[in-house]
């Protein structure tokens, strides 16, 4: 039966066998999850699973206070 | 003992001769208090992403502790005290890392690019020198090998 707008789910990028960890010091690998205005990208476009966005968000959250990664960009 | 990671940033206006000193003081007060200091990472001066304390700049340290948890309460109660320490964190963490963390890994190359040019003003300007040198000593690797 044709679907036509069934789209596969991209799975988690932190799933895989070599993903990165998730660390508030790896700088790099947060700016990839907060928009363009510093704001955490929710997980339903990144494909992040519930529980690496839950430490995904504290690891971003831990690094906005030590002034690694912006509250917000105007 | 529960393992702990302790950054603090310090003033941008001290020399790295003070910033190892307050490094120094942190190690001595964990010591005093039965706890181990199995690792201090110097991260240098860094452009902070929002303005803190009327600083634009801060020298990161980290500290990774292995020690009951009054050597950690004991600790940023001093740190949070000292003037010159303008934002400190302390988490707990399930393993320490032994070799150096990501911060090291990539700040080994921007001091290196830090290099090329000081005194540079221009925030904006220096990251675009930076991009430059940084090509250009690619390029020098691609043509030395």
């Amino acid at each position: 039966m044709a679907r036509p707008f069934f789209r596969r789910r991209k799975s988690c990028p932190f799933a895989a066998k070599d993903a990165p960890k998730i660390d508030y010091k790896d700088v790099r690998l947060l700016q990839g999850f907060v928009s363009e205005r510093g704001k955490i990208i929710p997980s339903r476009i990144t494909a992040v699973s519930g529980k690496k966005q839950r430490e995904l968000s504290q690891a971003i959250k831990r690094a906005r206070h030590l002034g690694l990664l912006p509250y917000i960009v105007k | 003992m529960p393992l702990y990671e302790h950054v603090f940033l310090a003033r941008q206006d001290l020399a790295q001769a003070q910033v190892d000193a307050l490094a120094e003081g942190a190690t001595k007060i964990v010591e005093s208090l039965e706890g181990k200091v199995t690792k201090v990472e110097n991260w240098g001066l860094r452009n902070l992403a929002y303005k803190i304390a009327k600083n634009r700049k801060a020298h990161y340290v980290m500290l990774n502790i292995d020690g009951p948890a009054g050597t950690v309460a004991e600790l940023e109660r001093q740190t949070a005290i000292n003037e010159d320490v303008i934002r400190y964190m302390t988490i707990r963490v399930d393993e320490l890392e032994g070799e150096p963390s990501v911060m090291m890994r990539k700040s080994d190359r921007d001091r290196e690019r830090r290099g090329g040019r000081d005194g540079g003003r221009g925030d904006r300007e220096g990251g675009r020198g930076d991009r430059e040198g940084g090509r250009g000593r690619d390029r020098e690797e691609a043509t030395g090998e």
